[in-house]
């Protein structure tokens, strides 16, 4: 459905979502973040955040079961499920949402994972459309996105001034806007009109591009063994910023933290892991397939411009540019890739 | 003032005669006020060079992987590597040599001296531009920082804008070179640990809010061990796998391995990793700064590698970075050491 809600009437709809646990950005320490809020500390006036809500929903520590040897020394094994709490996570950038979409996709299909599913389906995802670029490296529209994108959100919100206009695309996302429906009303035929271009102007304000995006997946085929991962890595310092910072980068890891061994007493978590570390993939041989940066960077674009393309038919990027402006030494995803486009 | 002709001339004369295998310098990046750094095999490539405020990164960090690839190839070439370093970057060199981590002839050193000024903060600049792009960033010669973006250029005096870092650096420029870029200015500073004081002058319950607050923003990205030219270790105690796997290692010697620290982002787990990054730079920390600069959330952990070459000089008159030659701090003592504090 659509509709038009006044600034003035915002605060009052938000008191009343606010029954609900709701996470939305705020400033720590000079940096956004996502974090539950109370009604009164909501905008809709914020740059990106430093991380994406991907926290949220695949949270960096996720305990699976708790494990401990009884009195009689057999075993005991309890699952830990998340707990039941809806919320709604206001104000996340379409780009974001987007990568809650790939996600969904990667945790979902014929292996349902129960505890993303848990929390994934108690959110509702509210977006806020992008106006003017949130951040300088933003590209979303050459990834196949946009800055009022709509994929993955229950509801949209656009900027118009003195309004708000409220799309919504899931029953998650009608219930919103029908908890108080005195608040809000239909759209003027202007005001659609209005609405389109300024969506329209927005995707001609995104401050980097990348063209030709679709040329990069077959073209990364022939390059697995290219010197150009040498040539880009040089200056890789392997930490996780790319891949922790990214709102479509999944991979964990399972370990068992023990906290006694006699009697034994343990959990076993899921934590994020990183392409980017020099464990990551290795072996229990102690051989690692990926022995060298260049090797993980190739992954880090390959997973996400080659495998993931094949797989889902969609790019594992959503251009929010946190990777670029985060990286320590300037390694910039566009100009890799470009480089890629044009290798011969 | 440096002349960056100059710097580019000398690196196009390195590599046109083959002295060196290749530059690591700094050259333009694409991400704002930030320089990016630059490896340079080709003479003509030397015009990439730049020399700018927001030449930040320790250039240093990057003679680990040429000492990894080396190890790596059968007939490895014995040129040096041309590099770029500034005052805080050269204490760094004489760091890996004092360890023997490095050779004196394995680098050859382009020296370059900050003058007057230093480097930048990129998030302090960023805060005066208010969301505007730089497209340029200099010093003039008058301590200004002169920032051209698309509305024009403004001039924002050094201080507001400068490093801490730079603030409290007692050097300036480069304390081992081949070759010196710019004027060799004496600066002293007398407020070398000005900004540890703030944490000090804390009561124990503030200090334990303060970094409680810090480290459960930390995601654990460990960018800050990444970028530090110190280091180097080949197994480090935050890695799953932190000893030598070898094809006889058995799966029960893998199984019993001693795990220092869980993946969790736990308070427990983030304060251990800090600190043992903390205490295992005491004594070698040159003060580039470089680790809080990279962290994504911001958290100020250059406050502690300061606090403990605080306590290195008062405790024990030691220096880091100023002479290859000298013990290490934590392998060695002298008769008139203090040790009223062992109890």
């Amino acid at each position: 459905m659509e509709k038009i809600l006044t600034k003035k009437s915002f605060p009052n709809w938000i008191a009343k979502l606010a029954t609900v646990q709701i996470y939305a950005p705020v400033v720590k320490d000079d940096l956004w973040s996502y974090e539950v809020v109370d009604a009164a500390g909501i905008t809709t006036e914020y740059t990106n955040a430093i991380q994406s809500p991907k926290k949220i929903i695949f949270p960096q520590r996720e305990l699976f079961l708790e494990f401990s040897h009884n009195d009689n020394g057999s075993p005991e094994i309890r699952e830990l499920l998340p707990e039941d709490k809806e919320s709604i996570i206001f104000g996340i950038r379409p780009c974001d949402a987007k990568g809650v979409s790939h996600m969904d996709k990667v945790f979902g299909g014929d292996f349902e994972d129960s505890y993303y599913w848990k929390r994934r389906n108690q959110v509702t995802l509210v977006g806020v459309g992008c106006n003017t670029p949130p951040s300088p490296n933003c590209f979303c529209t050459s990834v196949d996105g946009s800055p009022f994108s709509h994929e993955g959100l229950d509801v949209l919100l656009t900027d118009m001034g003195d309004n708000y206009y409220v799309q919504t695309f899931t029953k998650k996302g009608d219930k919103l806007v029908n908890m108080s429906k005195g608040l809000f009303a239909a759209p003027k035929p202007k005001e659609k009109a209005d609405l389109e271009s300024l969506h329209k102007d927005a995707e001609t304000k995104l401050p980097r591009h990348l063209k030709d995006t679709k040329k990069i997946p077959p073209k990364l085929k022939g390059l697995f063994d290219s010197e150009i991962w040498d040539d880009e890595s040089m200056s890789c310092i392997r930490c996780g910023i790319c891949t922790y910072l990214c709102p479509t980068c999944h991979c964990f890891d399972i370990s068992d933290e023990i906290t006694s061994h006699s009697p034994l007493e343990g959990k076993r978590v899921r934590t994020w892991d990183n392409c980017q570390f020099p464990d990551f993939t290795m072996h229990s041989s102690g051989h690692n397939p990926r022995p060298d940066k260049a090797s993980r960077l190739r992954q880090r674009i390959m997973h996400k411009f080659q495998y993931f393309v094949e797989i889902y038919n969609n790019y594992q990027c959503v251009g929010c540019g946190r990777c670029i402006s985060k990286c320590p030494v300037g390694i910039d995803i566009i100009q890799v890739l470009e480089k890629v486009r044009d290798h011969v | 003032m440096v002349n960056l002709d100059d710097l580019k001339k000398e690196a196009l004369n390195l590599l046109k005669d083959e002295k060196v295998k290749y530059i690591i310098g700094y050259t333009e990046g694409s991400n704002g006020t930030s320089a990016a750094p630059a490896f340079i095999k080709n003479p003509e490539d030397t015009d990439k060079l730049v020399w700018n405020p927001g030449c930040f990164h320790n250039l240093t960090r990057f003679l680990r992987d040429e000492k990894k690839r080396k190890a790596r190839e059968k007939h490895p070439d014995e040129r040096p590597v041309g590099i770029v370093v500034k005052g805080c970057d050269s204490r760094a060199i004489n760091v890996l040599l004092q360890e023997k981590y490095i050779k004196r002839d394995d680098v050859f050193i382009l020296g370059v001296s900050c003058e007057s000024t230093g480097v930048i903060d990129e998030k302090k600049v960023a805060k005066k531009l208010k969301g505007k792009k730089a497209q340029k960033i200099e010093w003039d010669t008058n301590r200004n920082l002169v920032v051209t973006t698309e509305d024009g250029t403004t001039k924002i005096p050094a201080d507001e804008v400068l490093a801490e870092r730079c603030v409290e650096c007692p050097v300036h420029s480069p304390v081992v070179y081949d070759i010196f870029f710019g004027d060799k200015i004496k600066r002293t500073t007398d407020a070398q640990f000005k900004s540890v004081e703030k944490i000090e002058n804390l009561s124990q319950k503030e200090k334990w809010d303060f970094w409680k607050k810090q480290f459960d923003k930390c995601i654990r990205c460990y960018a800050c061990r990444s970028v530090c030219p110190m280091c180097y270790c080949d197994e480090c105690v935050v890695d799953t796998i932190s000893f030598a796997v070898t094809a006889d290692t058995t799966a029960e010697e893998k199984a019993q391995r001693i795990k220092w620290i869980e993946k969790s982002p736990t308070p427990s787990e983030t304060f251990i990793y800090h600190i043992i990054r903390a205490i295992h730079l005491a004594g070698r920390c040159i003060d580039c700064g470089e680790c809080e600069r990279v962290c994504p959330l911001d958290i100020p952990i250059r406050f502690l590698n300061k606090k403990l070459e605080k306590e290195a000089k008062s405790l024990f008159d030691y220096e880091v970075g100023f002479d290859p030659d000298q013990l290490s701090l934590v392998s060695s003592f002298k008769d008139e050491d203090p040790e009223d504090f062992i109890r």
